[in-house]
């Protein structure tokens, strides 16, 4: 930064109607000597017409001083409710904000709006009581008022786990205010209450201290005994003066992808629950019901950001809980217009209502980024065509990579996109993609039958043109990862009880450990609980046992449809 | 100890490893035989002792290769034998190779009291023998038999199919010339090949893990099919049951009144000692085994023995797996008293469920395998362990 640079303050003063701002302003430019006092009126800023006549700031704007070496850009902000844009556009451009204070009136709840809105974007904020010659004011309530509500006390949710014998024990920065042991505290996202039992910081071990002030990171120990009720992003405050905005940063997740969560073994039901309420503490983004499967049992319906985090999610409760756990098809949320009208919101395909009620199927489309050398153009866009995608732009970042942007239903981009873009590029393709809009679409459910049952959680929604060729892709498939069992196992896809592909494993002719060892009964046993072992995994669908990979071989047909 | 106890007597050494075996084996340098002879003197003379010098109502000598041994080896082993043990056996089995067999040999087994002689045939086709890596020749099984049957023995032969190349009709040709030879037992195994290191064991200098994991892989690739292999032990249930065998256990065939007795021993759960490398033992409804590397166990053998206890025993699951082998089944009335209403339960319950694929039969108070059972035996005893 140049010295120049370094003497610049932008900033803009955040007040009430009427709390004295103008006058303020008006009284800057004069003291600079900025606009000679006998070319000086009042609301010197305020130019538009309406604007003097009501007395507000509509439209912000901004004026150069220069004072003691320094360049001083006042930007005028509107006041009003109504122009939050304005002001956080005025804002944006701020280092720094003059709180103004009323002495006689006290803190107005547009002024804290817009004095959080300075603080989330990083400014300093300087308080000024304005009218103190006022009568009968009382500037030290004042004062105090400014203190503690401009205080704020907020502390922001980074991280948290469980802990046995202190409860949900929550890392946390603090933004604004301090936190000490005996604070009743509040939650802002979940409203949850509680003692603060414990804080301290971790040096690297825990160390309990008595506070927590502005700018320390630390933890605390809510007392909470429901992870659910403390979540990462969330803001903690004080419940007695509680700020009246969270910190930026919690956002409730919008998961994109929906999948069903449930134990191998149906009596490791409470262990997958435990797992996932623990694990909820970590990621404010899973979200997940209970879910019955006739063919699963019990289990949860976890909504995720995306494929990969349903992986990391998977992953890490089998890996840090221990659980055995099968994961159905991914799906996304459908929207569906029923013949009454209604919209109803799908993101199981067992739940899709009988197709002659249904109207119309909506699905999510997503606004696809790819970012790919310019020799690779060629095999994603050939990519893309098999996805349902359509082209809306293709530009170059640089001579060497292009960028194409797609128009793509999330289901497709779910389904193995990822890893197929990746492969068609030698790995040198990237992916972004957001949310466009929900688009009608011919879709239909598939479901997969397993010795004349359906498997609820084998059925996915796929498009018509496209279903009897992934019901074949599947059976095939199915065919090649459910084991021989003791009879013949006949696998079918069907469309509304149509069937369009079937297949048979053949029942296993031959299991028997025959040799007898020099009655090593020892090594028979053992050889007998690897096997049993390896049933342990598998799922009983009515008599037949389905690995689990099995489930998962929904994800994988995308190339091969 | 009323009813007497089978004795196992475990003989390493072998003249060649063959690939597919996953017993204790050892070459047979007789520096080795002579080390390992006055180890299992000294073991037997030690556990014959705290079982208080047992009668020995079975005794099988089992191996390895243990027609390899000297005859002058065979008397001291004989003599041991005598000195650990009241012997007074009603069989007496020792194994042997067709190639090793020679009639001063086996004078000196007659002269033990050995009753049977359990010949390791595996084929009678020059190219089955070469599958399998077994280096006697055809001819030699039949020579065998004849000089056992001088010797006063009875004979049980043993048979592997599904070997790499296998045909139907090569299965049915060794189970002629077997019962060509009319031997009194016959024992007939599909080719197991396990890729665990960890089950085969390496007491053989150079010749480790790598040089077998390849030859198995191989083998497995060219084993017949799975649906050929069932075919094969159903063919030989139909051409022994015609010559008038009976299948008493899952690979096991004899004529009337040659059962083998010690082999019973284990099926009916009863008690046994097992001496040498990786014999096993089941005393006192313990199950015990020793270290199957030689080195290990000899080192051992003066200090008292390595012996391994499985702490991992199931015994009603492991007593019920064990008598559904047998053709005589599981007799539910008796293993109740015996293990329990709750071993009990679990019995019921694996026969509900394999019911609709019927692998089990109930006759009375009885369970027994089909022949269907019998191919898919593993299917029940999974379900019968804990």
């Amino acid at each position: 930064m140049s010295p120049l640079q370094q003497r610049i303050r932008n900033f803009c003063v955040i007040a009430h109607v009427d709390h004295g701002k103008t006058t303020l302003s008006d009284r800057l430019l004069e003291t600079t000597g900025t606009v000679p006092l006998r070319q000086m009126r009042d609301q010197m800023l305020d130019s538009m017409e309406l604007e003097r006549e009501h007395g507000i700031t509509i439209k912000a704007r901004a004026v150069r001083m220069g004072w003691r070496d320094h360049e001083l850009n006042l930007i005028d902000t509107p006041g009003h409710v109504d122009f939050t844009y304005e002001v956080s556009r005025s804002l944006a451009a701020c280092e720094g904000a003059v709180l103004l204070v009323d002495a006689s009136q006290g803190i107005e709840a547009q002024t804290l709006a817009n004095a959080y809105l300075a603080v989330e974007q990083g400014l300093e904020v300087i308080p000024a009581i304005n009218k103190i010659d006022l009568p009968n004011i009382d500037l030290d309530v004042v004062r105090e008022e400014l203190r503690t509500t401009l205080g704020f006390r907020r502390s922001l949710i980074f991280d948290s786990h469980y802990d046995a014998y202190k409860g949900v024990v929550a890392h946390v920065r603090v933004f604004d205010g301090a936190l000490k042991t005996g604070d009743r505290i509040r939650l802002m996202a979940t409203e949850r209450e509680s003692e603060l039992l414990e804080l301290g910081v971790f040096l690297p071990d825990a160390r309990p201290i008595e506070r927590l002030e502005t700018g320390e990171t630390g933890y605390v120990a809510t007392g909470l005994k429901a992870v659910a009720d403390c979540r990462v992003g969330d803001t903690l405050t004080l419940a007695e003066r509680p700020a009246a905005a969270p910190l930026p940063g919690y956002r409730p997740a919008k998961p994109m992808v929906f999948a069903g969560f449930y134990p191998s073994n149906a009596q490791d039901y409470p262990l997958l629950k435990d797992a996932m309420e623990k694990l909820r503490l970590n990621d404010a983004s899973l979200v997940y019901e209970p879910e019955t499967s006739q063919a699963l049992g019990f289990g949860f319906r976890a909504g995720f950001l995306g494929l990969l985090h349903l992986e990391i999610v998977q992953e890490r409760l089998e890996r840090e809980y221990d659980v055995d756990l099968i994961a159905t098809s991914p799906s996304v949320e459908y929207r569906v217009i029923t013949q009454t009208g209604a919209e109803v919101a799908i993101d199981n395909p067992a739940m899709l209502p009988d197709p002659g009620t249904i109207l119309e199927i909506r699905e999510p489309w997503m606004k696809v980024t790819i970012i790919v050398p310019t020799t690779h153009v060629g095999p994603i866009m050939e990519l893309a065509q098999t996805k349902r995608a359509s082209l809306a732009d293709m530009s170059y970042v640089d001579p060497t990579r292009a960028m194409l942007k797609y128009d793509m239903p999330l289901s497709e981009v779910i389904l193995d996109f990822y890893d197929q873009l990746k492969s068609s590029s030698r790995g040198y393709a990237s992916l972004d993609y957001e949310f466009a809009e929900y688009r009608p679409a011919e879709l239909v459910r598939l479901d997969i039958l397993v010795a004349g049952t359906i498997v609820d959680a084998l059925s996915i929604i796929t498009h018509r043109d496209r279903a009897p060729q992934t019901g074949r892709v599947l059976v095939n498939k199915l065919r090649g990862l459910i084991p021989r069992q003791m009879f013949d196992v006949r696998i079918q896809a069907a469309i509304g009880g149509k069937v369009v592909a079937s297949e048979t494993v053949k029942a296993k002719r031959k299991d028997v450990l025959a040799k007898c060892y020099g009655g090593d009964i020892t090594r028979k046993r053992k050889l007998l609980e690897k096997q049993k072992e390896g049933k342990k995994r598998m799922k009983m669908v009515g008599s037949v046992e389905i690995p689990q990979e099995a489930f998962l071989a929904v994800l994988r047909i995308g190339d091969e449809t | 100890m009323t009813r007497g106890i089978g004795l196992y007597v475990h003989i390493p050494f072998c003249a060649s490893r063959c690939p597919y075996c996953d017993f204790a084996t050892a070459p047979a340098t007789s520096a080795l035989r002579g080390r390992y002879l006055a180890a299992l003197a000294e073991e037997m003379l030690r556990e014959g002792r705290a079982l208080g010098r047992p009668r020995v109502r079975t005794l099988y000598v089992g191996g390895g290769t243990p027609s390899l041994l000297e005859p002058p080896e065979v008397a001291s082993l004989a003599e041991a034998l005598r000195r650990a043990f009241d012997l007074r056996p009603r069989e007496v089995t020792v194994e042997a190779n067709p190639a090793t067999l020679d009639r001063a040999r086996l004078a000196a087994w007659r002269d033990v009291g050995v009753t049977r002689l359990s010949l390791g045939v595996q084929s009678f086709s020059a190219h089955g023998l070469r599958a399998l890596g077994r280096t006697h020749q055809p001819e030699d099984s039949a020579a065998a038999v004849a000089a056992a049957r001088d010797a006063g023995f009875d004979v049980n032969l043993d048979l592997i199919f599904g070997w790499p190349g296998q045909t139907e009709d090569d299965w049915r040709a060794d189970l002629r010339s077997a019962i060509a030879l009319a031997p009194d037992h016959a024992s007939c195994y599909p080719l197991e090949l396990r890729l665990d290191p960890e089950e085969a064991v390496a007491n053989w200098p150079g010749g480790g893990w790598r040089v077998l994991e390849r030859w198995r892989r191989d083998a497995l690739d060219g084993q017949p099919d799975e649906r050929v292999v069932a075919g094969m032990y159903r063919q030989a249930e139909r051409q022994l049951g015609m010559a008038g065998y009976r299948h008493y256990e899952i690979a096991n065939w004899a004529r009337p009144g040659k059962r083998s007795l010690h082999n019973l021993g284990y099926w009916r759960d009863r008690e046994w000692l097992g001496v040498g490398a990786g014999a096993h033992s089941h005393l006192a409804g313990v199950r015990s085994a020793n270290p199957t590397s030689l080195t290990e166990y000899l080192g051992k053998i003066h200090t008292g023995g390595a012996r391994v206890i499985d702490t991992g025993a199931d015994a009603p699951g492991e007593a019920a797996m064990l008598a559904l082998r047998l053709d005589s089944g599981l007799d539910l009335p008796r293993y109740t008293a015996r293990f329990g209403t709750a071993a009990a339960a679990r019995v019921r319950r694996a026969i509900d469920e394999v019911a609709p694929a019927r692998l089990l039969r109930i006759t009375g108070d009885r369970v027994r395998l089909t022949a269907k059972g019998r191919l898919l035996a593993n299917e029940v005893f999974i379900r019968l362990l804990a």
